[in-house]
């Protein structure tokens, strides 16, 4: 810890001055050096950016700044003593401080600001800046952001739920803030603009604090804590500050402090209250405090892990001193905590990624903080503006109340989900709720630090070398969860476990580690760790699994690449972006744009949202990773998730036959293939699978999107198909007759027919005397189980042989359709059949049916010499001849003389024939044609050879009479007494009548009646 | 020779075929490049370089080592084992390599303003091509699918896309439809042709007759078939009368390629080749068809039809080929009806139906009265004849002006 803070020292120096540099352009732009000349131009920042900016700017700034820096700096080594504790309050601090450094910046807090920024350069800067501001305000921005997590409380969630990320990022160097923002809170809270120097000093602090804390601490805390806390913050802060005005800001600080403790709800409303509160919220962040309020479990766990549970308390004291000055500040700072809540909002999103990144390493922690900064930036900017503006305290509350309703506005959709959740949350349903809205971004953040962080080292390295992003994630995870040195390792342990045995299971790579209960090997271990985190992890994970798909999945990703080139700087610069990108950056532009003054800060933005979006991409992939996990733990599957949870327990069966190392292996490839395409789809199902454990397939695949998803090295796996050998479904039914029902989900074996069955079911149909819908069902329901069970043999071709006849004898001809193409298929197989009638089919198909010349060609192309031998196919080919001539009496005499059921296929034929060749005698012939020679020509009667030859001439005389003057034929009896054609007149007075039976949608198979009568 | 090759003179030919891409591509010389990539020529210099590729495996170093050769890397590297598995007569290797050279090649020619790779760019077109067709082959001989000429048909997709908007390159689109027709005529996806003809023909910025000639003939060869297949016997004949007239007059096999469409499609509209034309372009399958239409002898169509059947089929003429019967019943009928003018004049313009089953009797042509009458009504009706028919008296009653209007150009009506 020691060493993670001194190097967080080192690097917030470095951060800081970069953050100078760009405070100092800002400024420029801004014009808000005429306030405090260093601090202006970290105050444009935050104007510009509103309270994000700000906040990156701070810590740059405050580091420049010739207030508080050396102060604030020495404030953050003795953070990062603090360690755990002190980060977590820090973290805890540092939202506030955020809040209150944005409020500072109102004042001219902006050079405050920028120090906080640059604490949340770092997941954990937010926590530093947090707590630098929160040193202002600190100790209610503190409060607020443990409270706000840990009571989820709705206070907080505006303004909380921003800080709470920076407190959970920074929980881990954010209790070492709390201390020296305490400090600095009361200065804060006794000068305001002072306040602002010393927020800057705080922001330096912070800014160390998070090197340091995010380095070690804030990745562990980050898993657990920030899930939960950081949601429930999040949520409530945000929520608060939407609500609440300036005092309610303040009050939300306070109620993030006293979120923290269920107090929350009434803290928040009373600026007291809320400073009392965030005394108690500091008090539970000090535990980080989570262990002491709910979120505190899991902070706590993992601050003390990281930071050591020692310096954590001493931490947490500092943040409720802190809290306290704050209170004492609180007119002043309620301003700064509206700006907080808004820089709160966009740290949120940062501070997920940021405290992925945390958990990685130091520069990752920092590129976390950068994320969490840049989210601040934004929102600092706007409450910069108004502060800088209003350089005092009183114009800053003026200014940040405008800016909180502006914020308030872009914040409350973030928020008002946070709130949502959070609002219910006491302890653990705040953060669960927070951690909803949140999760994405700490649970990301947490797992990867925490992994990364502690032990992590071996097991990172090996990861790292050769093991699946997730399963890094995964490690990460567990880590995260590590309270202490003993769980650590403990959690070390299983994780070899674990892992060995996915190695030598051949699943390490097939596994979705990222849907894996926080490993699956520590099932009891993990469970145990779990428990000692306090549901808090878990929970919170998979409501920042949620958070991230929603909110975050453009800026996870931006974090995650970006995340190598972390440097306060930079990190602020990604937090921008990220911000930007996630729907942040919109609402800080919002916000700038509906304060004047943040002109100077969208200058800044610019810049700072480029870099940060480079650090804010890595940040945002591991939240992911963490997220989903939990996301699976928690279970809150959508109605799909439990379907697939069905699906599972189907295959699972199927699934244990070949669950053999390679069999996984061949399997993962294959959801590997559907990762990058399905990727986001499997997201959303993957919460579900995971309920379902690793041995589901969903799961696999689940897991395998989200690996591909996440996995930015793009160990792009083989493509495999999933196995639906193994998938295959044998059936147990021994009932012969079955309905058909379109499968809407997998078959159950238990109503799905065995061979056997179904060949006695194919008698049936074919002995059957039922109607044709009956057969039409029977034979359907055979088909879908000779598919579900993927048998094609000869029975496959009888049973569609069967179907396509009946289909044809009863015209239906969609079906028939159906039945031709698999049938094809089949006898490409080479199975046995009728393969001569059914080309034959196939080919007056094509003539009949089709106006395309090379269909017909084609078909008459891939004809065998054998096959036009055969005499239905040469029965075709003169069919096609009569046709294409328009050879009318050879295509009745071939519709007479058709083989097998050509005939069916010519009845659709027919009435076109025949009205072209009445057409054409028409033309043709003068003065008249007889009726009969047209009936007989034509076949109106059935049977002209047969014996009744004159009765049914007579009536096919009829009928020949009757269609002719249905189609607008002239008829006259000549002397003889016979029917005529009068083929002159007629010839311009032919047409083709609209058939009676036409249904509008053109399937008369369709038609209502008859629907009706199938239904029966 | 291989074997022979030195390390040394193999590391010399490569640097040398280094150094010639590499000032081909900066002095932009079209032609230059498109030697050097034109695998298909079968070139000596470029065996060589095949041989010194399999002696120096590591030839991809020697693209990285120099700046100017690396930035060709892309292009170069992939090409190298494009030749070598040509050499080795692994097509399916040799296309996948080819293939990502040629994609890389593209990405460098879009980047180019002016056309002066277009040469290459077509041997480019024209290699994938071929290549893809090797390759396919060697798939289906081990049994396996053969799409790589799909996926080749899709890679000039991309690279019409960026010839085909406005601008210099424009020039060079034509090329690679017609690359595009031959695939999709060999795959037989026609239909995918469409598109690519709607792209050239509707274009209003660019005028048809701007393409290169080569380029015209084969467009116009190519729509011309698709007319063919839809039996629109104008257009089809238009455009390959185009082809025809456009056509080098020396490579007689292009020529013969285009009478076989153009040759039934004339015959469709009435007009007749001479026989020295089946003949000097070696089309023996037309000439018993032709003798059929002069002779109206039936059998003798049917005759050809049948013995010639795989081959109408594959080429797509059949069913237009079938459609000469009602022409050569007219043929047969104005026989019947000049013989009957020669012995009475008077009554000429009536023909009996008996005599005419009679007539196709003789030529083996079993059909009753019912279907000869069936034909004389379609003739009538298709205007073949003018004329009506008198059912009750069996007589086709021909019209004493023009009974048997001649086509002129123009298809039967149907």
């Amino acid at each position: 810890m020691m060493n993670q803070v001194g190097d967080g020292g080192g690097e917030p120096g470095a951060a800081s001055d970069s953050n100078s540099g760009l405070n100092h352009v800002v400024d420029v732009g801004q014009g808000h050096a005429s306030l405090y000349p260093s601090t202006s131009g970290q105050q444009s920042w935050p104007s510009s950016t509103g309270p994000t900016v700000s906040w990156n700017f701070y810590r740059t700034n405050s580091g420049l700044t010739e207030s508080g820096t050396p102060s604030s700096s020495g404030y953050h080594y003795g953070q990062g003593e603090m360690a755990g504790s002190g980060n977590a309050q820090g973290g805890v601090n540092s939202a506030s401080h955020a809040s209150a450094s944005t409020n500072v910046v109102a004042a001219t807090a902006t050079q405050q600001y920028a120090g906080y920024t640059p604490y949340p350069s770092a997941t954990t800067p937010y926590g530093y800046s947090n707590t630098q501001y929160q040193s202002y305000y600190y100790g209610y921005q503190q409060p607020d952001n443990d409270s706000s997590s840990q009571q989820v409380g709705a206070n907080q969630n505006s303004g909380a739920a921003y800080q709470p990320l920076s407190s959970f990022q920074n929980s881990a160097g954010s209790y070492v803030h709390p201390t020296s923002y305490l400090g600095t809170y009361y200065n804060t809270g006794d000068h305001q603009t002072t306040a602002g120097y010393e927020n800057s000093n705080y922001n330096y602090q912070t800014n160390w604090w998070n090197n340091g804390n995010c380095g070690s601490y804030p990745p562990h805390l980050y898993p657990s804590y920030t899930s939960s806390d950081t949601n429930s913050t999040q949520s409530s802060s945000a929520v608060s500050t939407n609500s609440l005005p300036y005092q309610q800001q303040y009050n939300q600080w306070t109620y993030y402090y006293s979120q923290s403790a269920p107090v929350v709800s009434c803290a928040p409303r009373t600026e007291n209250t809320s400073l009392t509160i965030g005394c108690s919220v500091e008090g539970g962040s000090g535990g980080y405090p989570y262990p002491s309020n709910q979120p505190p479990p899991p902070g706590t766990t993992s601050w003390r892990k990281d930071t050591g549970s020692s310096g954590l308390p001493s931490l947490q004291e500092k943040k409720d001193v802190t809290a306290y000055p704050s209170n004492g500040s609180g007119g002043v700072g309620a301003p700064t905590f509206q700006n907080h809540h808004i820089n709160q909002m966009p740290l949120y999103f940062q501070k997920p990624t940021d405290s992925t990144p945390l958990p990685h390493e130091n520069h990752e922690d920092q590129q976390k903080l950068l994320y969490s900064q840049s989210p601040r930036l934004p929102l600092s900017s706007t409450n910069h503006v108004p502060e800088n503006s209003q350089s005092p305290f009183q114009a800053i509350p003026v200014s940040e109340t405008r800016r909180v309703s502006k914020l308030q506005i872009p914040t409350n959709p973030r928020i008002a989900s946070n709130l949502a959740v959070g609002m219910p949350k006491i302890d653990k349903e705040s953060s669960t709720t927070n951690a909803a809205l949140k999760p994405a971004y700490i649970s990301v953040s947490v797992p990867k630090p925490n992994i990364k962080s502690s032990s992590q080292d071996d097991a990172e390295a090996i990861i790292k070398g050769t093991f699946p992003p997730s399963l890094r994630a995964y490690v990460e995870r567990t880590f995260s969860r590590c309270k202490d040195d003993a769980q650590r390792s403990a959690n070390q342990k299983m994780m070899k476990e674990v892992i060995t045995k996915a190695s030598a299971d051949a699943t390490l790579f097939t596994r979705n580690w990222d849907i894996e209960p926080l490993f699956p090997l520590p099932s009891t271990s993990l469970d145990m760790v779990e428990q000692n985190n306090l549901q808090s992890s878990v929970p919170i994970s998979s409501l920042r699994r949620r958070n991230k798909s929603r909110w975050e999945p453009v800026a996870e990703e931006n974090l995650v690449d970006k995340q190598p080139s972390i440097t306060s700087d930079s990190v602020n610069v990604a937090s921008w972006d990220h911000f930007e990108g996630t729907g942040r950056a919109a609402e800080s532009k919002k916000y700038e744009s509906k304060e004047g003054g943040c002109n100077g800060v969208r200058l800044f933005s610019s810049p700072q949202q480029t870099l940060l979006s480079k650090f804010a991409q890595r940040p945002v992939k591991k939240p992911r990773l963490g997220d989903f996990p939990n996301a699976i733990e928690n279970g809150d599957g959508s109605s799909d998730s439990d379907k697939e949870q069905d699906l599972t327990k189907y295959y699972s069966s199927a699934i244990a036959l070949a669950n053999s190392p390679e069999e996984k292996r061949r399997r993962e490839h294959r959801s590997r293939r559907f990762e990058k395409v399905q990727g986001n789809q499997v997201e959303s199902k993957c919460h579900g699978p995971n309920i379902a454990g690793p041995g589901s397939i969903y799961t696999r695949r689940a897991s395998a999107m989200i690996l591909a998803k996440n996995l930015e090295d793009g160990c792009s796996r083989a493509v495999e198909d999933i196995d639906w050998d193994a998938l295959t479904v044998k059936g147990t039914c021994q009932e012969i007759e079955k309905r058909y029902l379109r499968l809407t989900s997998a078959p159950d074996p238990a109503t799905v027919r065995t061979e056997e069955v179904l060949e006695k079911a194919l008698q049936m149909v074919q002995t059957s005397r039922k109607g044709y819908s009956y057969k039409c069902d029977q034979l359907k329901s055979i088909r879908q189980d000779l598919t579900v069970q993927r048998i094609r043999n000869v029975l496959t071709v009888k049973v569609y042989e069967t179907h396509a006849r009946l289909a044809l004898e009863a015209g239906d001809l969609p079906e028939f359709n159906q039945c031709q193409s698999q049938l094809k298929r089949l006898y490409a197989e080479g199975i046995e059949g009728c393969h001569m009638e059914f080309s034959a089919y196939n080919l007056l198909c094509a003539i009949l049916h089709s106006n395309s010349k090379r269909d017909l060609l084609s078909s008459m192309t891939r004809l065998s010499n054998e096959a036009k031998d055969d005499e239905a196919v040469k029965h075709a080919l003169a069919v096609r001849s009569a046709v294409s001539s328009g050879n009318y009496v050879q295509f009745f005499r071939l519709y007479k003389a058709a083989p097998n059921l050509n005939t069916c296929l010519m009845d659709l034929f027919v009435e076109k024939m025949r009205f072209e060749a009445v057409k054409c005698m028409s033309k043709s012939y003068r003065p008249t044609v007889p009726v009969a020679y047209i009936a007989r020509v034509l076949r109106f009667s059935r049977a002209v050879s047969s014996e009744n030859c004159e009765d049914k001439g007579k009536d096919g005389l009829v009928e020949c009479e009757e269609w002719l003057r249905a189609h607008g034929a002239i008829l006259t009896i000549d002397n003889n007494g016979e029917l005529q054609l009068d083929s002159k007149v007629s010839s311009s007075s032919l047409y083709i009548p609209e058939p009676e039976a036409a249904v509008a949608h053109g399937d008369a198979s369709l038609a209502v009646d008859d629907f009706l009568t199938r239904a029966l | 020779m291989a074997l022979h090759l030195s390390m040394g003179e193999a590391h010399r030919r490569i640097a040398e075929y280094l150094a010639r891409f590499s000032d081909a591509v900066s002095s932009q010389d079209g032609s230059a490049l498109k030697s050097l990539i034109f695998v298909s020529s079968n070139s000596f210099y470029l065996l060589a370089l095949a041989d010194a590729l399999n002696v120096f495996q590591d030839s991809s170093r020697l693209v990285n080592q120099t700046d100017k050769y690396s930035q060709l890397g892309e292009i170069l590297i992939p090409y190298f084992r494009c030749l070598q598995s040509i050499r080795i007569g692994r097509f399916v290797d040799a296309y996948v390599a080819f293939e990502k050279a040629a994609n890389a090649f593209l990405q460098e020619f879009r980047n180019w303003e002016t056309g002066w790779a277009m040469e290459a760019m077509h041997t480019v077109a024209l290699e994938i091509r071929v290549l893809a067709e090797r390759a396919d082959r060697e798939l289906a001989s081990s049994g396996k699918n053969p799409e790589k000429l799909q996926g080749a048909g899709s890679f000039l997709m991309k690279v019409f896309g960026a010839l085909a908007g406005k601008g210099p390159k424009r020039v060079g689109a034509l090329y690679v439809t017609c690359q595009l027709f031959k695939i999709y005529f060999k795959l037989g996806t026609v239909h995918l042709c469409r598109s690519v003809i709607r792209s050239i023909e509707t274009a209003r910025i660019f005028d048809f007759e701007e393409f290169p000639t080569r380029d015209k003939v084969t467009y116009m060869y190519y729509t011309g078939r698709l007319e063919v297949f839809n039996e629109n016997f104008l257009a089809a004949d238009q455009k390959l009368m185009y082809a025809l007239m456009h056509c080098n007059p020396r490579s007689k096999d292009n020529i013969r390629m285009i009478l076989k469409y153009l040759i039934p499609v004339k015959l469709s509209i009435g007009i007749l080749p001479k026989m020295e034309l089946l003949e000097k372009y070696n089309l023996p399958e037309y000439m018993d068809v032709v003798n059929a239409l002069k002779r109206g002898d039936l059998r003798l169509l049917r005759g050809a039809l049948r013995d010639y059947e795989d081959r109408f089929l594959r080429s797509g003429v059949y069913l237009v080929l079938e459609k000469l019967e009602l022409q050569v019943y007219q043929r047969l009928v104005k026989k019947i009806y000049i013989i009957q003018k020669q012995k009475d004049p008077s009554k000429a313009h009536q023909v009996k139906l008996e005599v005419i089953v009679k007539a196709l009797k003789w030529l083996e042509m079993d059909m009753d009265v019912d279907e000869v009458e069936c034909i004389m009504a379609i003739l009538i009706y298709k205007n073949l004849i003018k004329g009506y028919f008198a059912h009750k008296s069996k007589v086709v009653v021909l019209s004493k002006q023009d009974p048997f209007p001649r086509l002129n150009g123009k298809p039967v009506n149907s």
